[in-house]
């Protein structure tokens, strides 16, 4: 696709999009329906190229990245049924976007992870940084140590679990969707949340505007279960479960918008 | 008009305030009023993970008085004519869907042809293959038009 300059230098293509690199890596080991290639020497173009050539084109249905050492914005944007790998740690912004991949990070990630995820599954052996899960609308990410702040921001879907700790503002403008918190949440859980439910197993530092306890039914108690069994998290600790209070100013008018767009 | 809703106003005035899928589509589809149609629909099969995953948050809505599934990929309200037995109406929801889906009538996927910048999936994750969309993606030309100078 031609080029088109700008002012500064730096070529775009007619989609706006800059390719400082953009040649297939060519360390790629295929066996089967299965790949893994080292990302060690990749840009983070190539790595992604590299994921979709094998997904879409190729037919390879589990593919494995080794050492993506903290690069940012990988594997997002999948669209398809899959399985990933990540031995090691992705930086910010891994897996957003995602629509089906079921992905495993054997290290911990950066912030926003899953951001936009429309379904899949998305497991973090290991810590996740600020903004986990903003604004997902579907699938389970889970996340076996502790995250940053603001977990679930305008969640409109979807579950997160974390088996730590999380930060302040979690939940915020929530909308929709649960959030399984296995550890302690910080200031402000559930502030200006619409609605969705989050569940605490720890302390609770202080709830935010609107963010009520509400009553637990026996559906809360299969959800939870449910996750805790088909992702093999354990025995579920017993949980307080928090809601929309529905009293913010402006809930009312919100809401008949709100069930239009954020499903 | 796509789901217009009366507000007492005259012809020239109605807001369309909701968008209906059978109207971005022209017709109406037959899942919509026969539920043998959607009877075979494995949804564990059509979504990843061990459990529904994604359609854990579908559920069955109303739309100008009629029972209706919301598709977050056209963001539009798919309406369902036939009886739907009590108790299941989530599931019956969710099968509506998946059909929608997986037949490639979302108005969504329509558009993909014209407008992918980039190669993705046509359909999505429900089905298993699908052909590649977005890999000779050109600028619309609006024709007798042409960009001003500098840009």
């Amino acid at each position: 696709m031609a080029s088109v300059g700008s002012r500064s230098g730096v070529s775009y293509d007619a989609r706006g999009l800059v390719e400082p690199h953009a040649e297939m890596p060519d360390n790629i080991e295929v066996d089967g329906g299965r790949a893994r290639f080292d990302a060690t020497d990749l840009t983070i173009r190539q790595i992604n190229m590299a994921l979709r050539k094998l997904i879409y084109n190729d037919g390879i249905v589990d593919v494995t990245v080794l050492n993506p050492s903290s690069k940012h914005s990988l594997a997002v944007g999948i669209l398809k049924r899959c399985r990933i790998h990540f031995e090691g740690s992705p930086g910010w912004f891994a897996c957003g976007l995602i629509d089906g991949p079921e992905v495993t990070i054997n290290g911990r990630v950066g912030w926003s992870l899953g951001e936009n995820m429309m379904s899949g599954v998305v497991v973090v052996e290991r810590g996740a940084g600020s903004l986990t899960g903003a604004a997902i609308r579907g699938g389970d990410l889970i996340v076996k140590g502790d995250v940053g702040a603001r977990t679930g921001i305008d969640q409109k879907g979807g579950t997160i679990i974390v088996m730590g700790d999380v930060g302040i503002n979690t939940g915020f403008m929530m909308q929709r969707g649960r959030q399984i918190i296995c550890g302690n949440a910080g200031q402000n859980l559930g502030d200006s949340m619409y609605d969705g439910e989050i569940y605490v197993a720890g302390k609770v530092s202080s709830l935010g505007v609107d963010c009520v306890g509400g009553e637990w039914t026996d559906a809360d108690t299969e959800l939870i279960e449910r996750k805790f069994r088909i992702h093999g998290l354990g025995d579920p600790p017993p949980f307080e479960k928090f809601v929309c209070g529905k009293q913010l100013h402006n809930y009312d008018a919100l809401e008949p918008s709100e069930r239009k767009l954020v499903i | 008009m796509a789901g217009s809703a009366s507000t007492g106003e005259s012809p020239s005035e109605i807001r369309t305030v909701a968008i209906d899928a059978e109207v971005l589509a022209g017709k109406r589809f037959p899942y919509q009023e026969d539920i043998t149609l959607v009877a075979d629909i494995d949804l564990l099969a059509a979504t990843p993970g061990p459990d529904i995953n994604w359609l854990e948050d579908i559920t069955l809505l109303e739309e100008d008085g009629v029972p209706a599934v919301f598709d977050r990929y056209s963001n539009s309200f798919l309406k369902i004519y036939f009886d739907i037995p009590e108790g299941q109406e989530d599931d019956i929801a969710r099968k509506v869907l998946i059909r929608h889906l997986v037949d490639g009538n979302s108005y969504g996927i329509t558009l993909k042809d014209i407008h992918c910048k980039f190669p993705q999936v046509e359909l999505g994750p429900w089905v298993e293959e699908s052909r590649i969309v977005g890999e000779n993606w050109k600028p619309t030309e609006l024709e007798g038009w042409s960009a001003p100078a500098a840009h």
